[in-house]
């Protein structure tokens, strides 16, 4: 009975064609959001679930799909990443992420997102059905883009196309190099480049004030101006911005000009929380977190610290996702949910960090996150755990959409497989 | 008639009148003698005659025609030497930056271009090289740091040009004279080295590029040698060597200075040296605590940087230091300490710090750091001496050497000590006050 039902699943992709009606049972149903459910079905239909339980019926006509033994988990959405920015690093012409100059809000990241990215399946693989892909560069570097990894077009990956304003924030002194302190700026001399900075950032918003107020006033001969339209939601709190700042001071900062600029934000990439911790609970600032496996930001930090950080937002009361920001990386992203778990960080709460934190945070909680009635259809049948490495991700759903899982790693390997 | 009388008697005697017409002896009565070679007398006279030292003891008799000095109250040491430096160097170009204390970062100034300007290729162009330039011919007694040097109780600096890997000879010159000519006591005292490069703008430009550049030079060195040595012995039918003024400069260097700044690098330059058959003194050593016993072992002489590592004046308040950093901060200054009581032969220079009361304070920290007295002036005189091979004329107070002096008033470590005068060749100086401003922006 069980290697029935694993050819029926293996088999799938050829049988289902477009479809993306069924009902899938004899599955452990992992909803994220509640209990799980042994032995339990979902009912999807046109690419969204209608019904998730431990005996449901199949309406007629469906076609059912067998899973038994099976896991099915919501897929996960990466935070923060560049899949299908940049194809190989070292190759300029294959980088699409930044523009030039200190302020650009009305570049959109999904139209510069390659459909046919290499990166793509490969990230998939593991599980990632949704990303927010982000752009680099200037102060303010332009919209991020919620995407679904599925699609001929950018287009048809969509899902926000405009999902936070992302700002670097201008940082007082970068971290000391390793070569020396021999070259670093005088302290005085950094401080006054980055109040200039920091006062530019706040000219740039009262220039998207004075263009709000002139526009609502709407006299003839109002010019449009995309840069400045394109700030109007961060302005009416419509559209979050998403500010990567590292450090406590570049956060403590970070915090205070959301307040002087009243925008909402969402903090990226904070590696060094410090003091700002019950700030951030305080004022529901949610959390984009990075990478969970690499060297400390101090020399003398402890060799942990990268991977107890989540644990600290959570007790802290925090709510955060997890990000790769990067493309070849994302695929990575159970894991680092996963090695925040060796370090103290409750197993809900890492699966919640790469679900549903992550879609309530980009404000999808509705529609994807958790294997609830009404949200997509985008799930991933595993044979275990999806936060371990050994796991098998055997199928993927992106809005009930069974995905091809053939990557270029697999492809790679069976071809040294292979080798005489 | 009376001129011509005078002039006869003097080239009878044999003596040059050097320094003026000013008759020359001098004599220091009823004061505090610590000789350095010999124990302290707590009551001695000192009798200078021509720049030398005429006789030293409880009893020495005072020549009718010394000018007398009473010292009752005060002490006498022999005059500070400054083991590395560029006092007398007003060419700025022949200054490098930062005195090699960094490895890399061309620390040192010097791009690594040939003397075209064009950037070098590789040891062949001789990158960042000017070992033929000898400080002999670059003092000059205009130096306006050599006033702050001399208040500050120096009388001798060996001084090097400092820029490039092979920046050049020094020479043991004294911080007084109305001429360059006067300064110089001996020349050349060494090679100084350092390990500048300048990103990736030429060869080398790397710190491997540096180690293999250092390394080819020596090997071409001996080669050279070698070729000259045949050529000499039969011209006729050999064809002539291709003279190359960086490798005379390396060759006729009596010994290296090398930096050290990481434990590693001193480890690394004595192995280096060894390979190398040169010998080595080592500079900077701010962690010379860590290594002591291997350095003794190795017997190299060492310099010892007064700059102690201290937090960047202008440093971001709030950036985290390393445990490693606040470390080095803390112990360093028991280096003089550390290398005293492993038996290393060690000097101290300045490496840029120039007001007197800094110096003070630098060595008051060693003192504290567990430095003894004895040594903390041994090492500024006689091991100084000792490591450039002067020992015969400078760094203690002994009938024939030279007349070096510093005349205090109490100990001169202790920080509210005044000197009263340095005396260098026989010729009194007055420190300049404590006011004044520093005379110069130079920073080495």
């Amino acid at each position: 009975m069980k290697s029935l039902a694993l050819i029926l699943l293996a088999s799938l992709p050829l049988a289902a064609g477009v479809d993306d009606s069924f009902l899938l049972r004899g599955v452990t149903v992992h909803t994220v959001s509640g209990q799980d459910i042994p032995n339990g079905s979902i009912l999807v239909r046109d690419g969204k679930i209608i019904g998730v339980g431990a005996k449901l019926s199949a309406p007629k006509g469906i076609r059912i799909i067998e899973g038994k033994s099976m896991h099915v988990y919501p897929g996960m959405i990466d935070s923060g990443s560049e899949v299908g920015m940049i194809e190989i690093d070292s190759v300029k012409e294959t980088t699409d992420l930044a523009e030039l100059g200190d302020f650009n809000p009305q570049l959109r990241t999904l139209v510069a997102v390659n459909p046919s990215s290499e990166h793509i399946p490969v990230t998939r693989a593991n599980g990632i059905t949704a990303v927010m892909n982000l752009p680099r560069g200037g102060m303010i570097s332009g919209q991020g883009s919620l995407m679904h990894l599925d699609g001929w077009t950018w287009e048809e990956m969509e899902i926000l196309r405009s999902g936070a304003m992302h700002i670097n924030f201008p940082v007082l002194t970068p971290p000391p190099s390793r070569s020396g302190d021999s070259r670093n700026v005088p302290f005085a001399e950094a401080k006054k480049d980055y109040e200039a900075k920091l006062r530019t950032l706040h000219e740039f918003f009262e220039q998207c004030r004075r263009y709000q107020k002139a526009k609502a006033a709407a006299l003839p001969g109002f010019q449009t101006d995309l840069k400045y339209e394109a700030m109007l939601p961060v302005l009416e709190r419509k559209l979050p911005a998403l500010i990567t700042a590292v450090r406590e001071r570049t956060v403590h900062d970070a915090v205070e000009f959301a307040a002087q600029e009243h925008i909402r934000i969402i903090l990226a990439d904070v590696r060094e929380p410090g003091k700002m911790l019950p700030d951030l609970k305080a004022k529901g600032i949610p959390v984009v977190l990075g990478k969970t496996l690499e060297l400390p930001l101090n020399d003398d930090d402890p060799y942990d610290a990268p991977s107890s950080l989540p644990a600290q937002f959570y007790q802290a009361g925090v709510k955060f996702a997890f990000a790769s920001f990067s493309a070849s990386f994302s695929r990575n992203l159970p894991y680092q949910a996963a090695n925040a778990v060796a370090f103290g960080l409750p197993y809900t709460e890492a699966l919640k960090a790469v679900t549903l934190n992550a879609a309530e945070i980009w404000g999808v909680g509705d529609k994807m996150g958790s294997i609830d009635e009404g949200k997509w259809a985008d799930l991933m049948i595993t044979d275990g755990d999806p936060l371990e490495a050994k796991t098998q991700i055997k199928h993927l759903f992106i809005k009930g959409k069974p995905v091809d899982l053939e990557n270029r790693h697999r492809q790679l390997y069976e071809k040294y497989l292979n080798r005489p | 008639m009376k001129k011509a009388i005078c002039s006869l008697v003097l080239s009878v005697s044999g003596v040059m009148a050097i320094r003026a017409e000013v008759p020359s002896a001098m004599a220091i009565t009823n004061a505090r003698v610590v000789t350095v070679s010999g124990p302290i007398l707590p009551r001695a006279n000192i009798v200078m005659r021509n720049g030398l030292i005429e006789a030293v003891g409880e009893n020495a008799p005072i020549p009718a025609d010394a000018w007398v000095i009473e010292g009752e109250g005060l002490t006498v040491y022999p005059g500070l030497i400054n083991g590395l430096s560029t006092l007398g160097i007003t060419d700025s170009s022949a200054i490098g930056g930062g005195g090699g204390r960094r490895t890399g970062g061309g620390a040192g100034g010097g791009a690594a271009t040939t003397n075209t300007g064009a950037p070098a290729r590789g040891p062949e162009d001789r990158p960042s090289t000017t070992s033929w330039l000898r400080a002999a011919d670059l003092v000059r007694p205009s130096d306006k740091r050599l006033e702050t040097a001399r208040s500050a109780g120096f009388t001798t600096s060996i001084t090097f040009p400092t820029r490039g890997i092979f920046a050049g000879q020094g020479a043991v010159v004294n911080l007084a004279g109305n001429k360059p000519g006067q300064m110089l006591i001996t020349s050349p005292a060494g090679q100084y080295v350092s390990l500048a490069f300048s990103g990736f703008s030429g060869y080398p430009g790397s710190l491997l590029g540096v180690f293999a550049y250092i390394r080819q030079i020596y090997i071409d060195a001996d080669h050279y040698r070698l070729a000259k040595e045949m050529y000499a012995r039969n011209p006729s039918g050999v064809s002539r060597p291709e003279y190359d003024r960086a490798l005379e400069g390396v060759m006729e260097s009596p010994r290296v200075l090398l930096p050290a700044s990481r434990t590693v690098d001193i480890d690394r330059m004595i192995h280096f040296a060894a390979e190398l058959k040169i010998s080595p003194v080592l500079y900077g050593v701010p962690r010379g605590y860590t290594a002591a016993a291997r350095i003794a072992k190795a017997g190299v002489p060492v310099l010892v940087s007064l700059k102690w590592p201290e937090r960047r004046r202008d440093a971001d308040p709030e950036a985290p230091e390393t445990l490693e950093t606040l470390q080095l901060r803390d112990e360093a200054p028991s280096t003089p300490k550390a290398l005293a009581a492993a038996k290393v032969k060690f000097g101290f220079y300045s490496d840029g710090i120039e007001k007197p009361a800094d110096i003070a304070k630098a060595v008051k920290r060693a003192i504290d750091a567990g430095l003894s007295d004895d040594d903390a002036i041994r090492a500024f005189t006689l091991s100084t001496a000792e490591i450039f091979g002067v020992a015969d004329r400078l760094g203690s107070i002994e009938k024939g050497k030279i007349a070096n002096l510093v005349v205090t008033k109490g100990n001169l470590f202790e920080t509210n000590t005044k000197i009263q005068y340095v005396v260098i060749d026989g010729v009194k100086f007055q420190p300049v006050p404590e006011a004044a401003p520093a005379p110069t922006e130079e920073t080495n």
